[in-house]
């Protein structure tokens, strides 16, 4: 009877390089795309689009870490990113602090907006993604409605001259990488699997010890952060913002269809559907700009009825020994 | 004078309410049947908008004659929807979120190809009633000597408001004296145990989906009467106005989003008389979220249902 259950030293080297495999094959992912990256502006390359890919990778992996990997699905993680776009360009433009200290403070106050908008992790499924999106159109409503001298009101602000986009670009760049690493470090860590295990049983997971709400809420204020920081370096590299673009519910859209489509909860997916999907849109944008959004919708529901696991979920339900080598 | 500007918001909320009212039943219809919360309510609306519009340009049919034309073509859109999109997502893991994510698939994909039919512009609807203005109510004086303040309203929001009551009444007669009216109250309590009575969930949810989709075109219509004109981007802002309205009402409960509509418009036109726009707009998220923590089952909770 114990025999099937007895293990062999075979397994563990098995397991060990196993492991080793699937690390190396997640780190060659990154070093390409993150080499790739950094050479775009050197050999003056596509910058705004490298630059967009970039920002969709960090705000697809920052969704993931709630999405993924607790089930919650933020339908105004938009206003993480808003707040991001706006309290950097307030702080350049209206206070003069340098965007070097702008953009983290940026993700302070995603971390700030994450802990005020704590309290909705409490309500589940349908009431969450409704207050979540309304949250996310107070914010938008509320930047305009503050005093134009502060936030510019409807018109939004413009930074103009006063920012480098290629200083912008690389702080990407750098945000990124961060996501990435705190992406790999949880999929690997206890509270990854705290987390997973959440998700699967929030009842099991609370039995065995695990304190769920505070780890959701890391969960939370990781995904909040980075939305922050992506809007942060969009502000600095674009250099002009309003209250529309700033809280558009299509950039929530694209975070998810990205994040879906690769696989939400597992730390390649993401990666993997954002690069496919944002060339994608690049080479279908170009030909029928009209048909984009239409596009878009499509692939959304075409998801959410045959693929809901996205690529990498999908294989990795089919051929369940690939579960070894996917992180 | 702050009175007039009160009355003018009374009656507003009125006209504005009963449009909510009909927007957040139908929405309900569907959440409470399917369990389906439509994140393109507002493109079906703004669709049916855009139909009446058509038959009005192109064969000059006054829009309260392309209702029943309406109301048809939308049933059966409806109807069908139900049998391209529902039965796969129940197999989902989570057919609430899913369904709130595939319904904003649909909503893109209707936003895209309004855009591509009628364009980025805002359509006027260009048609009136005679007179144009009805004065409701007299008040002498009240700007002074010889100044009367009056309460004035666009007959054509008057019509409106008369199709919208008509539309109620028939409704609720619908939902609590007929057969699939009971039907559909019994799936809305209970989904599992109206199977074991012998009726044909499938039939009657696609039905019910069919309603929805049929009462959201009327809206359409309805609605560019009080707004005469057409954004095929408005879709979002009724949206969002609908989720207000069925949470306040009650998720799933059509008879509790009718009081709640009716109420939430008339805060929101008085709220518009005292406050900026924005904010006014701002406070029915308030309410939205204050409810949601406070009062999750709504403002009536179940007994509407009864």
């Amino acid at each position: 009877m114990a025999k099937s259950g007895t293990i062999k030293p075979d397994d563990f080297s098995e397991e060990i390089s196993a492991q080793r495999l699937k690390s190396s094959l997640w780190y060659t992912i990154i070093t390409v795309l993150i080499l790739s990256c950094f050479l775009v502006p050197l050999q003056d390359g596509n910058l705004s689009f490298m630059f967009s890919l970039m920002m969709w990778v960090t705000l697809a992996t920052g969704i993931n870490f709630i999405a993924g990997f607790t089930g919650y699905m933020p339908f105004g993680y938009v206003a993480f990113y808003g707040i991001g776009t706006y309290v950097t360009a307030i702080l350049v433009k209206v206070l003069g602090v340098s965007e070097y200290l702008a953009v983290p403070a940026a993700g302070l106050s995603g971390i700030l907006l994450a802990l005020l908008f704590a309290p909705t992790l409490r309500l589940n499924g349908i009431f969450f993604a409704i207050v979540s999106l309304s949250l996310a159109v107070v914010c938008q409503r509320l930047m305009s409605l503050l005093p134009e001298e502060i936030t510019g009101g409807s018109h939004g602000l413009n930074l103009g001259v006063a920012t480098d986009r290629t200083h912008g670009y690389y702080a990407m760049l750098i945000i990124m990488f961060v996501a990435l690493v705190s992406a790999s470090w949880l999929g690997q860590s206890r509270l990854g699997k705290a987390l997973k295990a959440i998700r699967d049983d929030p009842d099991a997971a609370d039995a065995m010890g695990i304190h769920v709400s505070r780890v959701r809420l890391y969960a939370w204020i990781m995904s909040a952060f980075f939305a922050a920081l992506a809007g942060g370096a969009q502000a600095w590299f674009t250099g002009a913002l309003d209250p529309i673009t700033a809280f558009d519910v299509l950039i929530t859209a694209k975070t998810v269809i990205y994040a879906m489509a690769g696989g939400l909860g597992t730390i390649i997916g993401p990666v993997v559907g954002t690069v496919t999907l944002v060339w994608i849109d690049e080479i279908v944008w170009q030909q029928f700009p009209v048909l984009n959004n239409f596009l878009l919708g499509l692939i959304i529901t075409l998801l959410i009825l045959f693929m809901p696991r996205g690529v990498v979920g999908s294989l990795m339900q089919h051929f369940p020994h690939l579960r070894k080598y996917i992180m | 004078m702050n009175t007039i500007l009160l009355l003018n918001g009374l009656v507003g909320g009125v006209i504005f309410g009963a449009i909510y009212a009909l927007i957040g039943c139908s929405l309900n219809v569907l959440c409470g049947v399917l369990r389906v919360v439509n994140f393109a309510h507002g493109e079906f609306i703004i669709a049916g908008s855009f139909l009446s519009y058509v038959l009005l340009t192109l064969f000059g049919l006054h829009p309260i004659l392309s209702l029943p034309i309406v109301t048809i073509a939308f049933f059966l859109i409806g109807f069908g929807l139900y049998y391209l999109l529902i039965p796969r997502l129940a197999k989902s893991d989570e057919p609430e979120t899913s369904s709130f994510l595939l319904m904003f698939g649909v909503s893109l994909m209707m936003i895209a190809a309004m855009m591509w039919i009628f364009e980025a512009d805002i359509r006027a609807v260009e048609f009136s009633f005679d007179p144009i203005n009805v004065s409701l109510l007299v008040i002498q004086d009240a700007y002074g000597e010889g100044r009367d303040g009056r309460v004035i309203v666009p007959t054509a929001r008057l019509v409106a408001l008369g199709i919208n009551a008509l539309l109620i009444i028939v409704l609720t007669y619908f939902l609590y004296r007929t057969l699939t009216g009971k039907a559909i109250r019994a799936a809305i309590m209970n989904r599992e145990a109206i199977q074991i009575v012998g009726i044909n969930i499938h039939s009657l949810s696609a039905s019910a989906f069919g309603l929805a989709a049929a009462l959201a075109g009327i809206t359409g219509v309805v609605l560019a009467f009080v707004v005469p004109s057409i954004d095929p981007n408005g879709g979002q802002d009724i949206s969002l106005i609908g989720f207000i309205i069925i949470v306040l009402g009650g998720l799933g409960h059509p008879v509790g989003a009718l009081i709640a509509g009716i109420l939430f418009g008339l805060v929101e036109q008085i709220a518009t008389v005292f406050l900026p726009q924005a904010a006014a707009q701002m406070l029915g998220f308030i309410i939205l979220i204050t409810v949601i923590f406070v009062r999750p089952q709504g403002l009536m909770g179940r007994m509407t249902l009864r």
